[in-house]
């Protein structure tokens, strides 16, 4: 069994010249429920095997009661944005479709910095998983593999 | 004293990809640049908006709080064509 999500299709808005004048980027963003020790989030999150760390907006720690102030803190580099601060908690991740639904302790880097998407990278999410991008489909199918430690 | 324990809600997402990829991607155009609260299960927009503590607050005026929705940034019509 896996989980199967379809791509978002983000519209631009505008034809792309990559894309063979297509208007739209499929992007792997799936729906990923943070669980704090005080409350809930549920993002849409893009599955990025380039990002070292699962990152989440700042804002949203503060929002499911995780207190940051003595987080480890670390500096991470994203494309375009220069240097982003970086604190760390662990937090309960969530991922559900209509057939199975995992849970599961990881680190998450949370970020002051504007994120266009939170991101699903190695550190707290893809090593428990995986993950087949079906290009061809604009599906990704996610496996628990033997290194997933949650329900 | 009191204490006000509120037990964590977790939406049930188990039908929102579907639903949500049944969405034209052209509708969500009147929504570039803002934050959408989707209902759990992806079939309606609940409330939207520029400033995301605006959309929580309006929310909570229909009794909805904002751990029960899914929540979506759509990028602005300016946005960069390709992220990298």
């Amino acid at each position: 069994m896996s989980l199967r999500f379809f791509y978002r299709k983000v519209n631009m808005g505008h034809p792309l010249v990559p894309l063979n004048g297509r208007s739209v980027r499929p992007r792997p963003l799936i729906p990923v429920t943070l669980i704090g020790p005080l409350d809930s989030w549920t993002d849409e999150g893009l599955l990025d095997t380039g990002s070292d760390d699962t990152i989440f907006p700042e804002g949203i720690a503060r929002r499911i009661g995780v207190d940051l102030t003595n987080a480890p803190s670390s500096r991470g580099a994203a494309i375009g944005m220069g240097v982003v601060p970086l604190r760390y908690a662990e937090v309960t991740l969530r991922v559900a479709d209509n057939r199975e639904q995992h849970e599961w302790v990881g680190w998450v880097g949370f970020t002051p910095a504007k994120l266009r998407h939170a991101t699903l990278g190695f550190a707290g999410f893809l090593p428990y998983f995986t993950a087949t991008f079906l290009g061809d489909r604009e599906e990704v199918e996610l496996a628990v593999n033997s290194l997933y430690p949650g329900t | 004293m009191s204490t006000n324990h509120r037990r964590i809600i977790i939406p049930d997402t188990r039908h929102y990809p579907e639903n949500r990829s049944k969405v034209p991607p052209e509708e969500m155009l009147k929504y570039a640049g803002e934050h959408v609260a989707w209902s759990p299960d992806g079939t309606r927009i609940l409330a939207h908006g520029r400033d995301q503590d605006q959309v929580i607050a309006e929310l909570e005026a229909a009794g909805v709080h904002f751990s029960e929705v899914v929540w979506e940034h759509v990028p602005p019509l300016d946005a960069e064509d390709s992220l990298l």
